[in-house]
């Protein structure tokens, strides 16, 4: 770029040429943020954070935390599925985690990922529906599990999958108010498997591929992969957003170091 | 550790209007100065007038556009009477949100301003440098290009080559050596 | 029902579940023991954990924490107004929402903006605005949004949202006049009404005559389970440093007597809430120097 009249501080340049100012340190084999190509972020996650919820988590990648509550509630169930529950997973990305969001119905990008979560869960069988049958054909148990953005820095869809594993992993429906836990309708809930994600952000110029990207890597790049795995390392799910071209390499690449990242991430979800 | 010790939030009563000046970050309020940011105080002394009290931000408010602030934008839309523009970056800090402005035909420089075509001064996707001159109507603040040093610092070619000024209303493509007018802003 | 297109549905009614007690089970009530949590006295607050920052994209954040009330607060701006056909003002609009998580209360929330979040979000506004000097933000727009992750409490709850707001304004770097403390209280009568039956279509003073034979006593930032008990509550927003009131809500049936005299509780209260705030914003100077 031609640019020797012309000097800007770091801010500016950034503001103005993001996309010239973040190429100038991939190539160099850095971010801005000071992270590798192929590095996350630190992580943490926190269960049981909310008690009037049935079971909850908070999970923080770097800048982006998300909090997630399952509610426990009753309802007829479906005609064709008489014996089996709900399960009705939706994440809010409210104006206050970003200025990105806007007050009003859910953005596009909030539906997306919503939708994205809820047929993984569906498709990879994480809870057995029917165990979530009270009597059958009359009632069963609806679990709602909200995840929260608080604060948005990219990479939803990791944070809040794993959010919400974590809230349904220490979910417990209590119908008991009482210390009587041997109320035959209270249980904890169990999961068939815990699908966890890493995502990427493919830039097709430059053919780089970003691990974890934050915002700003989000918004200037081509496209995004979300690789979707369970504890045994089997595929649960492979979403790739953008119109970004990924080579059947890179694809593969991608899956070796997601399965590394999720183990690591399975780790921290563990510990408590 | 010495400057936590005058670090204040807003609120908290820093002296007598006697006694002080009332500088950036604070306020008067029945004969007393209060911090109105919080950060560090700091007392700045005048000559034969009364010192000026003001408030270092700690966290500073994002960036707004004021008058006669220089300010950098980009042109998204131009019409025969004004171009309009996203403002992007107050003097060195940039805007969180963009802002929107507007550089009215008559305010692209400084003389022969009938003689002005806002197509031949900019285009959309150029980056300008200009100056705010009033808050404008209710949507847009009014810009100004009108000096040597505001016009187009940056812009791209219908060829899409980036474009170097030769000329205080010329432009050249490095891809193709095609000239573009343009109201240059004279590099410093 | 437009907007639930947009979310992943579920059945389209469900219940909350009946909770079933075990016959010994003794739930709290203020006859027998003092306060909810015994550790308290009457005029003492919850312990308040309160920390700036943690909305990296945000202007301003801040999160509070009352034991289990627990509130994030981001602010936006100074940032253009959006919408059309305002007019030009020479004074910025001071916008607040307030949202509780649908995981946030006993019962769950709807997802859609409610009537009383709507209210809570206008006294909010109404209790910040006169605390922000927006004459300097000409024609530009500042952004609150809370968002109720938990919630102990309506009374505490709205008042955190005052504190926790104020800190996140401060934190943006908006210039204002005062930080806003907020406080509230519970008139919570500690024994049980002896005539509450005889006595309630007898005379014209019956609706405050019953009540007032037992003198409640006031609860300083009372928890959903004393709120169960409470005849009233009051919530005081006030500028500790300069010493005025910007929003005072009081619901339920009090004596005057009582009334004034939980004001001057709040006061007092809401000047050790300043204490804490003061030492929130301290702190976000410490942590950039370091």
């Amino acid at each position: 770029m031609a640019t020797p009249a012309f000097t800007f501080t770091p801010s500016t340049f950034q503001k103005l040429h993001p996309a010239e100012f973040f190429r100038r340190f991939t190539t160099e084999g850095v971010r801005p943020d000071g992270r590798l190509l192929d590095s996350f972020r630190p992580t943490t996650v926190h269960h049981g954070v909310i008690s009037t919820a049935n079971g909850s988590a908070m999970v923080r990648i770097g800048g982006t935390t998300v909090v997630c509550g399952v509610k426990a509630e009753v309802a007829e169930p479906r005609l064709d599925a008489p014996d089996q529950g709900y399960l009705v997973p939706n994440v809010e990305l409210s104006p206050m985690c970003s200025s990105k969001f806007r007050p009003g119905p859910p953005s596009e990008q909030a539906q997306a990922v919503s939708e994205a979560i809820n047929r993984v869960l569906k498709e990879s069988k994480v809870l057995d529906l029917k165990d979530l049958c009270i009597e059958e054909g009359k009632a069963v148990w609806v679990l709602y599990v909200d995840a929260v953005c608080v604060a948005y820095d990219g990479n939803i869809y990791d944070a809040a999958l794993a959010a919400i594993m974590a809230a349904l992993n220490n979910g417990t429906i209590k119908v008991s108010g009482g210390t009587a836990a041997n109320d035959e309708n209270s249980f904890k809930l169990k999961l068939a498997r815990t699908p966890l994600s890493a995502t990427f952000a493919i830039f097709d110029t430059t053919l780089t591929i970003l691990a974890d990207p934050n915002v700003t890597e989000e918004t200037i790049s081509d496209g995004q992969i979300s690789i979707t795995l369970d504890e045994t390392g089997l595929l649960c799910g492979v979403t790739k957003i953008g119109a970004a071209s990924c080579s059947q390499r890179v694809l593969k690449d991608c899956v070796q170091s997601a399965k590394k990242r999720t183990l690591q991430l399975r780790g921290i979800m563990n510990q408590l | 550790m010495a400057s936590v010790q005058n670090a204040v939030v807003p609120g908290q009563r820093l002296g007598h209007v006697q006694e002080y000046n009332a500088g950036a970050g604070t306020y008067s309020h029945q004969d007393f100065l209060y911090a109105s940011v919080v950060g560090i105080k700091k007392i700045i002394e005048n000559q034969g007038e009364l010192p000026t009290l003001t408030v270092q931000r700690e966290n500073s408010q994002s960036a707004m556009p004021e008058i006669d602030a220089i300010v950098t934008c980009k042109v998204v839309r131009v019409n025969p009477r004004f171009a309009a523009v996203n403002i992007m970056v107050v003097g060195e800090t940039p805007c969180k949100d963009d802002f929107q402005g507007i550089i009215r035909v008559q305010d692209v420089r400084a003389t022969e301003k009938d003689k002005v075509k806002i197509y031949n001064s900019f285009r959309p996707g150029d980056i300008v440098r200009a100056q705010v001159i009033s808050l404008g109507d209710a949507r847009s603040y009014y810009l100004s290009t009108a000096s040597n040093e505001l016009g187009v610092i940056f812009g791209t070619s219908v060829a899409g080559g980036s474009l170097i000024p030769i000329s205080w209303q010329e432009m050249q493509c490095t891809k193709t050596k095609a000239i573009e007018l343009r109201k240059c802003a004279k590099p410093m | 029902m437009a907007a639930d297109r947009k979310r992943v549905a579920g059945p389209e009614t469900s219940v909350a579940p009946l909770v079933e007690y075990p016959i010994d089970h003794q739930p709290w009530t203020p006859f027998t023991e003092k306060r909810h949590n015994s550790h308290r006295q009457p005029e003492d607050l919850r312990p308040i954990y309160l920390k700036t920052g943690l909305i990296s994209e945000a202007n301003g954040s801040a999160y509070i924490e009352l034991e289990k009330t627990k509130l994030t607060c981001g602010v936006y701006g100074p940032r253009p107004i959006k919408r059309a056909g305002q007019g030009f003002s020479d004074r910025g609009t001071l916008n607040c929402e307030i949202k509780f998580a649908t995981f946030s209360c006993v019962k769950r929330r709807g997802t859609m903006r409610d009537a009383q979040e709507k209210e809570l979000s206008q006294i909010l506004s109404q209790g910040l605005t006169p605390a922000v000097r927006l004459e300097l933000f000409p024609k530009s727009n500042v952004d609150i949004y809370i968002t109720v992750l938990e919630s102990d409490g309506w009374g505490s709850c709205v008042a955190a949202a005052f504190t926790v707001a104020s800190v996140a304004l401060a934190h943006a770097g908006i210039e204002m006049l005062d930080l806003v403390a907020g406080c509230s209280a519970s008139y919570v009568p500690t024994s049980i009404p002896s005539n509450s039956n005889s006595s309630s279509s007898s005379t014209t003073e019956s609706s405050t005559g019953a009540g007032s034979t037992v003198t409640p006593q006031i609860f300083m930032d009372a928890d959903l389970e004393e709120e169960k008990y409470q005849q009233g509550s009051i919530v005081l927003a006030y500028m500790p440093s300069l010493n005025q009131t910007t929003h005072v809500l009081q619901t339920g049936k009090a004596e005057g007597s009582i009334i004034s005299q939980s004001v001057e509780h709040c006061v007092e209260a809401c000047n050790k809430i300043f204490a804490v705030m003061n030492h929130a914003l301290l702190e976000s100077i410490d942590q950039k120097k370091l």
